[in-house]
């Protein structure tokens, strides 16, 4: 057989059907539906305001929860009188500790441009709240991801539900 | 001002961030709080202790 189609040219190939994406996505698929209308909205959210994000998907508690933890971060920065850093040009590690804090959003817009915080080289705890306030932006930044990834539906439901109690939790 | 309670307070909002973001059962959240406090706080401790073998030179000068 196998030299009969050597001999007339060019081997014949059986067609093999190749299942599309959406007959390949079965219930066991990771893609899930997405809880939102309008996810790019929430990834905005999460970034405009520490913790809305979550709480727009309803995941309320868990963006209070996140919400507040960055905001004490922001809130112990200030307090120390920390760097927050912004510049545009001049010094690569500069500019990326700039887009870091400027993953806090509207705060760090709101520090930087309506209460004129840049921090005080002087203060003893300039480095420290330089950390804190680096370290709340990029805390935001992993909030926003987080978020893009629940409003598109691509965690489970089943291990990716509401922050809920012990008791709850049990209950389900 | 105490270098290690900011670095304890930094420490736990860290890994109190990271024990709530995920998304396992109330048991396994602790647990990896523990582990993400213990491994700041405890990987803190001894870069300082290993520093203490390259000792410091002379202060910056003051701009």
């Amino acid at each position: 057989m196998a030299k009969k189609s050597q001999k007339s040219g060019a081997p014949t190939v059986s067609p093999v059907k190749v299942p599309s994406v959406k007959e390949t996505a079965g219930p066991s698929s990771e893609a899930h539906e997405s809880p939102v209308s309008n996810p790019r909205l929430a990834a905005f959210l999460a970034w405009v305001f520490p913790g809305a994000g979550h709480f727009y998907l309803g995941d309320r508690r868990r963006g209070l929860l996140l919400g507040g933890l960055i905001f004490l971060c922001l809130i112990l920065g200030c307090s120390l009188d920390g760097l927050l850093m912004w510049q545009t040009s001049g010094s690569p590690l500069l500019i990326l500790g700039t887009l870091g804090s400027a993953g806090a959003g509207l705060p760090f817009l709101a520090l930087r441009f309506l209460l004129g915080y840049q921090g005080d080289p002087a203060a003893a705890g300039y480095e420290y709240g330089a950390s804190f306030l680096l370290t709340a932006g990029l805390l935001n930044w992993l909030l926003v991801l987080d978020t893009w990834d629940r409003a598109w539906g691509r965690k489970s439901s089943l291990v990716d539900g509401p922050l809920v109690d012990e008791g709850r939790e049990e209950a389900v | 001002m105490s270098h290690f309670l900011l670095m304890a307070v930094h420490g736990t909002i860290l890994a109190a961030f990271f024990a709530i973001l995920s998304r396992r059962p109330n048991r396994g959240r602790w647990l990896l709080f523990g582990k993400i406090l213990g491994a700041l706080v405890g990987g803190g401790l001894l870069l300082a202790w290993l520093m203490y073998f390259f000792p410091s030179g002379p202060p910056a000068p003051i701009p």
